[in-house]
């Protein structure tokens, strides 16, 4: 089921591994946020999100929802673990994350720019930042359980 | 349970504004108020297929929103007006996923205020039996940017 509004995932995630393609499939809440995802010249991945009214966190100044901010940057953090560790048999467990607000994320095309910080056996720290244009609007860390 | 004080229903009646039929986010998750004042704020979302995982329980994204409003809704109850304010950081911890087809509920509350800001926490647990599902801190900065949500609804009421 695809939720209203939402834009069909993008066919042109070419060198994304089976597992992230399955992940990308099988989560419809990806498919409501209207996650994008593509491959740069340069062969990193480019996550980005499209305002929609369903984002609106302040309707007066019509910002994106703190949890919609933390919640694609959730998603992006998986996927880049997935991508980054090299798993690929099953989807690491989010078991905590802290996210920091640094400026108002006004609507617009926000980008999400992920970083394994650390790998270990049995833990994955993933910081992702998150630009509005140049502007650096906010900065989560997420720790994955293997 | 509400609704027994006039300060409560007025609490209910400024929630209402912000959270009522015109905004589209809580439209969409279908988010509903318990219960609301002294600084404390309950609300509950039904399972979505549109808003699950890969396992068909709701994801943590979803309950990560749910928190982030009602830590909103737990300061507006403290503060008793709805002055904008702006999430300064959040930490959640999952404890446990949403188990497929379960109501989530939030339960919050703003435990300090100091100055500008607002402490709060609290945790989601599944609505059916109270098994906990993740737990949240967070602080907010209180009058920031913009006018105030309840400009409308308070006007002439004080």
């Amino acid at each position: 089921m695809t939720a209203p509004g939402a834009e069909p995932l993008p066919a042109y995630c070419a060198g994304l591994s089976e597992l992230q393609k399955q992940v990308l499939d099988d989560t419809p809440y990806v498919h409501f946020l209207g996650l994008k995802v593509s491959r740069e010249d340069d062969g990193t991945t480019c996550y980005q999100l499209c305002f929609r009214e369903e984002h609106i966190g302040n309707p007066l100044l019509r910002t994106f929802h703190g949890g919609i901010l933390a919640s694609f940057g959730e998603v992006v953090a998986s996927l880049h673990v997935l991508e980054e560790a090299g798993m690929q048999q099953q989807q690491p467990l989010c078991t905590s994350l802290t996210f920091d607000y640094l400026r108002p994320a006004f609507s617009g095309t926000i980008r999400a720019v992920p970083r394994v910080v650390r790998s270990g056996r049995r833990f994955i720290v993933v910081s992702v930042d998150i630009f509005l244009d140049k502007s650096h609007v906010s900065t989560g860390r997420f720790i994955y359980a293997r | 349970m509400i609704a027994q004080s006039e300060v409560a229903n007025r609490y209910l009646t400024m929630a209402k504004t912000f959270f009522g039929t015109s905004h589209p986010l809580f439209n969409a998750f279908g988010i509903e108020i318990d219960e609301i004042g002294k600084g404390r704020a309950v609300m509950r979302m039904p399972c979505s297929v549109a808003l699950s995982d890969r396992h068909g329980g709701l994801h943590r994204g979803v309950v990560v929103t749910l928190l982030d409003t009602s830590c909103g809704l737990a300061i507006f109850s403290r503060l008793g007006d709805m002055r904008p304010i702006a999430t300064i950081d959040l930490r959640v911890d999952f404890i446990r996923e949403a188990p497929p087809g379960e109501d989530v509920r939030a339960e919050v509350e703003c435990y300090a205020m100091q100055g500008d800001i607002a402490y709060v926490r609290g945790k989601a647990v599944v609505c059916q039996d109270d098994a906990l599902l993740a737990s949240v801190s967070g602080s907010f900065a209180v009058g920031t940017l913009g006018p105030a949500f309840d400009t409308t609804a308070t006007k002439g009421t004080e």
